[in-house]
C-alpha cells in the first residue's frame, strides 16, 4: 500500500542518495510534510484556515533555539518546552476566534501570524532580533548523534511518516468522522450531538502542535534561525501546500509539501525569472486544477478510464 | 389507532412547550405557544406556511433562544443549552432539506450518529486501544442494525448523496435514531416523496413508536398526520389555533377554514381502515 | 504637547497613505467579495513606476502621477481577465491563492524591472519643510492629504452622480438583479479591479517621496492597508478611509510614545482588537460570509 510505497521511496532516497545537498532538500521535504499534513487536518478537513501558521513554525524552533543557546537545555527537553509552549499559545488564539465566521478566523490568524513574526524580530534579547539565532546545537539520543545529512533525513522522515499515520488513524476513527461532519455540514454535524466549537479549536492545536515540532526539526537542521523564515510569505506558502496538493488528503498534503519544496530549487534555472514563473504555476494550477493536485489527476485518470458509450442505466428517458 | 387523551400511564410529558414566543425582527414567528407532547405519542404540528413551525422545532433543538417562555424535556428545564448538548439528552431532529454528510458512505452517516453514544478522543484514536477497536466495532454492528430497521442495509457502502431521494430521508432518519434519542423530531419527512414512499415512511414512523421512542412531526402530507398521529397542534401565524386529535383537529371550523379547506375536513377521519 | 503635534502630522500623513490603500481593499471587496493579496504589489508598481517616468525619464510630475496610475490599473484589469475570469471553481480560498501568486509573478517583474535596489523620489514641490507650533510639517503630507481628500471626494461624486458609478454600487449589492436590468456586470467587475488596481498606484505614487521604494515594499504596505479596511468595515469606503487615518494616528502614537518595534505591530493588534469586539468593522455593515 502507500505506506510501503513511501518508506521505500524514503529508504532508497536516504540510502542512495550521497549529495548532501539532495538530502537535505529532501529533509526540507520531510519538514514541510509535518506543516502540511497539519495544516491539512485544519483546512481540509475542518475546514477552517489559517493565514498566520508560520508563526507557530517560528515558535517551535525559537523555543528551542533560545533553550538550547541561552540556557543550555537539552533539546529534547526544549522540544517539550516547545510543543507545551504552542498547545498553550493555540489554546489561547482559537478559542475567542473559533467563534467567529470562517473568513474572520482567516483573518485573525493573519493577525497572530504577524504579531509572532514582529515579536521574533523585536525581542532580540532573547531571539538575536533580524540577527537571528546562532548556534542551535545538533540533535542527539544517547551515543546516537543525527549530525549528517543523512542521519538527520532519517529523523525528520521518521517524525513526517509518524505524523501520517496518525492522522490518517486520526481521520478514520469517531473524532475523524466528527470532522468530516463538520466540513459537509456543520449545522448537520450539531445535530449529531458534535461539539463543533471544541473539536475545532482541537484540531487548531494539534495543527499548531505539528507546525512546532516542525520548527523545531527545522532549527537543529539548519542550526540559525531569523525572522524571515517565519513571516507571512511563508504561513502562504504552507496554506499553498495544502491547496495545490488537494484538501482533505493527506497524500495530497504530501504531494503539495514535495512539489513546493522542490519547485522554487527546480525554478534557479530560470534566475531572475524565477518569481515570474513560480507565480504563474500557482496560477495555472488553481485554475486549471482547483481541487489540487492529487484530486486533480485522480479525476483526470478517472476519466480517462471511462470510455465513451458506457452510460449509467436509465440515464435516457 | 387514534388513542384519545393523555398518556394510559400517566407519565409525565416528554417535552413541554411553556408560553414560549419568539420574534425576529418585528416579526412575532410564535406568540404564546403551550403545549405538551406525552410519552410514545406521535404529534404532529401542521399549519400553513410561515406558521412558526420550523421556528418552534429549532427553539426546541436550542438553535436559538425563546423570547419568553421555557422548553422543558422530561421535566427538566433546557435554558440555554447548546444545541449538540440537546442531543445527549435525547433529542434528535431531521431536517426540512436533508443534510447529509456527502462525503460519507451511508454507513458512515449513521456512525456520525453514534457519536453522542461513543467516546474515544484524539489519543484513542491514533493508539487504537482495544476498548476503542471494540467501540467502534459496537457502533459499527450498531449502524448496519439501524439501516436494517429502516430498510437500506444494502445500501451501506453507497455514498450518502447517490441515494435516491426517499431513501435519503430514511437515512436521515436511521442517523438521528442512532443517537438513541427519546424523543425524534422530524421537519416535513414526507416532503418531496410519492404515495408509496410515504406509506412506507408511516409504517416507519410507526416502527419507530413503538419501539418507544415519541415523534414530534411537522408535516403537510395531511393524510400520513391524519392516519398516524395521537395528537395534532395547529399553528397559525405563530399562533396556536387547535389542538386534539386528529378527528377533533379536522372537524374545527377555523383550522378548516384558516389550512385544511372543506375537501380535507370532508375526508371522515375514522373511516380510514383500522 | 509639541511631540503630540508632531506624531498626529506623521500620522495623519501615513494613516492618509493607508486609507488610499484600504480604499482599495474595501471597493473591490464591495464589488465582488474578492480579498485581492496582491492589492500591496499594486502600491509597489505605483511607487517605481511615478519614480521611474519622473526623476527617471523626467516626464513632467502630472503626466508621470496619470501614467503611474494607469499601468496600475491596468495591471488590475490583466489579473481579472487573465487569472480570476478563467477559475472555473471560485471556491474562496482557490482565490486567495491565485492572487497570492499573482502578487508573486508582480514581484518578480518588478524585480526584473527595477532591481533589488531601493530607489527615491524627491517631494511633489521644493517647498521647505513647515513649522507649526515647533513640530514639523512636511510639504509632502500637505500634497497626500490634499490627494487623499480629493480621490474621495471623486469617488463620492462618481458613485452618486455618474451612471457607471451607480451601476457599479448596484452590481456589488446585487449581481444577479443588476444583470437583469441590463447592466453589464462583468463590465462592473472588470471596471472595479481596474479602479482598485489604480487606488493602489495613488497610494504608492503618494508614499514614493516619504521613504524609499523597492520591489518588495508591497507586501506589509497591503497588510497594513488591509487591516486599514477591516477596522473601519470592509463593506464601508468611509470606514476604509477613516481606519486608515485611524491605524496610522495610532501607529505614529505607539512608536513615538511606545516603542518603534511596535510599528508594525499596530496593525495588527488593531485588527485582532476588531475582530474581538466589532468582527464587521467600525462602520461596516453585516459583510457577506465568504470562506
Amino acid at each position: 500500500m502507500r505506506y510501503l510505497i513511501l518508506i521505500a521511496a524514503v529508504l532508497a532516497a536516504g540510502i542512495g542518495l550521497s549529495s548532501p545537498y539532495q538530502l537535505q532538500l529532501l529533509t526540507f521535504v520531510g519538514i514541510n510534510t509535518l506543516l502540511a499534513v497539519g495544516l491539512n487536518m485544519l483546512m481540509g478537513y475542518a475546514g477552517q484556515i489559517s493565514l498566520g501558521h508560520a508563526a507557530f513554525y517560528g515558535l517551535g524552533a525559537y523555543t528551542t533555539g533560545v533553550l538550547t543557546v541561552h540556557y543550555q537545555w537539552s533539546p529534547w527537553s526544549a522540544l517539550a518546552a516547545a510543543i507545551v509552549l504552542t498547545v498553550i499559545c493555540a489554546f489561547l488564539i482559537a478559542l475567542p476566534l473559533l467563534s467567529l465566521s470562517g473568513f474572520y478566523l482567516g483573518m485573525g490568524t493573519l493577525g497572530f501570524g504577524m504579531i509572532g513574526f514582529v515579536v521574533f524580530r523585536q525581542w532580540s534579547s532573547l531571539t538575536g532580533g533580524d540577527s537571528g539565532l546562532v548556534g542551535i546545537p545538533a540533535l542527539e539520543i544517547g551515543p546516537l548523534s543525527f549530525s549528517s545529512p543523512r542521519s538527520y533525513f532519517f529523523l525528520v522522515w521518521a517524525f513526517a511518516v509518524l505524523s501520517i499515520f496518525l492522522c490518517e488513524r486520526l481521520i478514520d476513527s469517531r473524532i475523524g468522522r466528527a470532522l468530516r461532519a463538520i466540513h459537509d455540514s456543520e449545522r448537520a454535524a450539531s445535530s449529531m450531538g458534535i461539539d463543533t466549537g471544541r473539536l475545532k479549536v482541537h484540531i487548531f492545536v494539534l495543527s499548531a502542535l505539528l507546525a512546532a515540532v516542525g520548527g523545531f526539526l527545522y532549527a537543529h537542521l539548519v542550526s540559525f534561525i531569523s525572522p524571515s523564515s517565519f513571516d507571512f510569505l511563508v504561513s502562504v506558502r504552507m496554506v499553498t501546500m495544502v491547496v495545490i496538493g488537494g484538501m482533505a488528503s493527506i497524500w495530497g498534503a504530501l504531494l503539495g509539501a514535495t512539489l513546493m519544496t522542490i519547485l522554487p530549487e527546480t525554478l534557479t534555472v530560470f534566475h531572475e525569472y524565477e518569481m515570474i514563473v513560480y507565480g504563474l504555476i500557482m496560477i495555472v494550477i488553481m485554475i486549471l486544477l482547483p481541487q489540487g493536485l492529487f484530486r486533480g489527476v485522480l479525476d483526470i485518470y478517472e476519466h480517462a478510464r471511462k470510455k465513451p458509450g458506457r452510460t449509467s442505466a436509465g440515464s435516457r428517458g | 389507532m387514534n388513542t384519545p387523551g393523555r398518556s394510559p400511564d400517566g407519565l409525565p410529558p416528554v417535552l413541554g412547550v411553556d408560553s414560549v414566543s419568539k420574534s425576529f425582527g418585528g416579526i412575532q414567528a410564535l406568540n404564546d405557544i403551550s403545549f405538551e407532547v406525552l410519552p410514545g405519542d406521535i404529534h404532529a404540528l401542521i399549519g400553513p406556511n410561515g406558521a412558526g413551525k420550523t421556528t418552534l422545532l429549532n427553539l426546541i433543538t436550542g438553535n436559538f433562544p425563546a423570547d419568553s417562555g421555557r422548553v422543558t424535556f422530561d421535566g427538566a428545564g433546557l435554558n440555554g443549552r447548546k444545541p449538540f448538548e440537546r442531543v445527549s439528552l435525547g433529542i434528535a431532529r431531521t431536517f426540512q432539506n436533508i443534510e447529509l454528510f456527502g462525503s460519507m458512505s451511508v454507513l458512515e452517516n449513521v456512525l456520525v450518529g453514534r457519536h453522542v453514544k461513543t467516546g474515544c478522543g484524539f489519543f484513542g484514536a491514533m493508539a487504537r486501544f482495544s476498548r476503542v477497536v471494540k467501540e467502534e466495532r459496537d457502533a459499527r454492528s450498531k449502524a448496519l442494525e439501524l439501516l436494517e430497521f429502516v430498510g437500506l442495509s444494502e445500501a451501506a457502502s453507497w455514498r450518502g448523496t447517490e441515494l435516491p431521494f426517499g431513501w435519503q430521508r430514511f437515512l436521515e432518519i436511521a442517523r438521528a435514531l442512532a443517537t438513541e434519542p427519546k424523543i425524534l423530531l422530524l421537519d416535513e419527512p414526507a416532503s418531496g416523496l410519492n404515495p408509496v414512499e410515504t406509506a412506507s415512511l408511516a409504517e416507519l414512523l410507526e416502527k419507530i413508536r413503538n419501539s418507544g421512542i415519541t415523534l414530534l412531526l411537522v408535516e403537510h402530507d395531511m393524510n400520513l398526520v391524519m392516519k398516524i398521529s395521537d395528537r395534532v397542534l395547529v399553528l397559525n401565524h405563530g399562533m396556536k389555533l387547535a389542538e386534539g386529535t386528529p378527528c377533533e383537529v379536522q372537524a374545527n371550523e377555523a383550522v378548516i377554514s384558516a389550512y385544511l379547506g372543506r375537501e380535507q375536513a370532508g375526508k371522515a377521519c375514522c373511516a380510514s381502515a383500522s | 504637547m509639541q511631540e503630540l503635534l508632531q506624531y498626529l502630522f506623521s500620522g495623519i500623513t501615513n494613516g492618509a497613505v493607508y486609507a488610499v490603500i484600504a480604499l482599495g481593499f474595501s471597493m473591490l471587496y464591495s464589488s465582488t467579495g474578492l480579498i485581492n493579496f496582491a492589492h500591496g504589489e499594486f502600491v509597489m508598481v505605483g511607487a517605481l513606476s511615478l519614480i521611474s517616468l519622473w526623476k527617471g525619464l523626467k516626464i513632467p510630475l502630472p503626466a508621470a502621477f496619470a501614467v503611474s496610475v494607469a499601468v496600475t490599473a491596468a495591471a488590475g484589469l490583466l489579473l481579472e481577465r487573465l487569472a480570476l475570469r478563467n477559475v472555473r471553481k471560485p471556491h474562496p480560498i482557490v482565490l486567495v491563492i491565485i492572487t497570492v501568486g499573482a502578487s508573486i509573478l508582480i514581484r518578480g517583474i518588478a524585480m526584473l524591472v527595477w532591481g533589488k535596489d531601493s530607489h527615491s523620489s524627491p517631494s511633489y514641490s521644493s517647498h521647505p519643510p513647515i513649522d507649526i507650533a515647533g513640530a514639523t510639517l512636511l510639504p509632502q503630507s500637505l500634497w497626500i492629504i490634499a490627494l487623499t481628500l480629493l480621490l474621495v471626494l471623486g469617488l463620492h461624486v462618481f458613485y452618486k452622480r455618474f451612471l457607471t458609478g451607480r451601476a457599479m454600487l448596484a452590481t456589488a449589492i446585487n449581481k444577479k438583479a443588476a444583470a437583469v436590468v441590463g447592466i453589464r456586470t462583468d463590465t462592473m467587475v472588470l471596471l472595479a479591479f481596474a479602479m482598485s488596481a489604480g487606488m493602489g498606484g495613488i497610494g504608492g505614487a503618494l508614499i514614493a517621496p516619504l521613504s524609499m521604494s523597492s520591489f518588495d515594499m508591497g507586501m506589509i504596505l497591503g497588510l497594513k492597508g488591509f487591516c486599514a479596511a477591516m477596522i473601519g468595515g470592509l463593506s464601508s469606503s468611509w470606514g476604509a478611509v477613516f481606519g486608515g487615518l485611524l491605524l496610522g494616528i495610532l501607529e505614529a502614537m505607539g512608536v513615538g510614545f511606545l516603542s518603534s518595534g511596535l510599528k508594525d505591530a499596530s496593525a495588527f493588534v488593531l485588527l485582532l482588537l476588531i475582530l474581538y469586539f466589532r468582527p464587521t468593522g467600525l462602520f461596516g455593515k453585516a459583510v457577506v460570509q465568504r470562506f
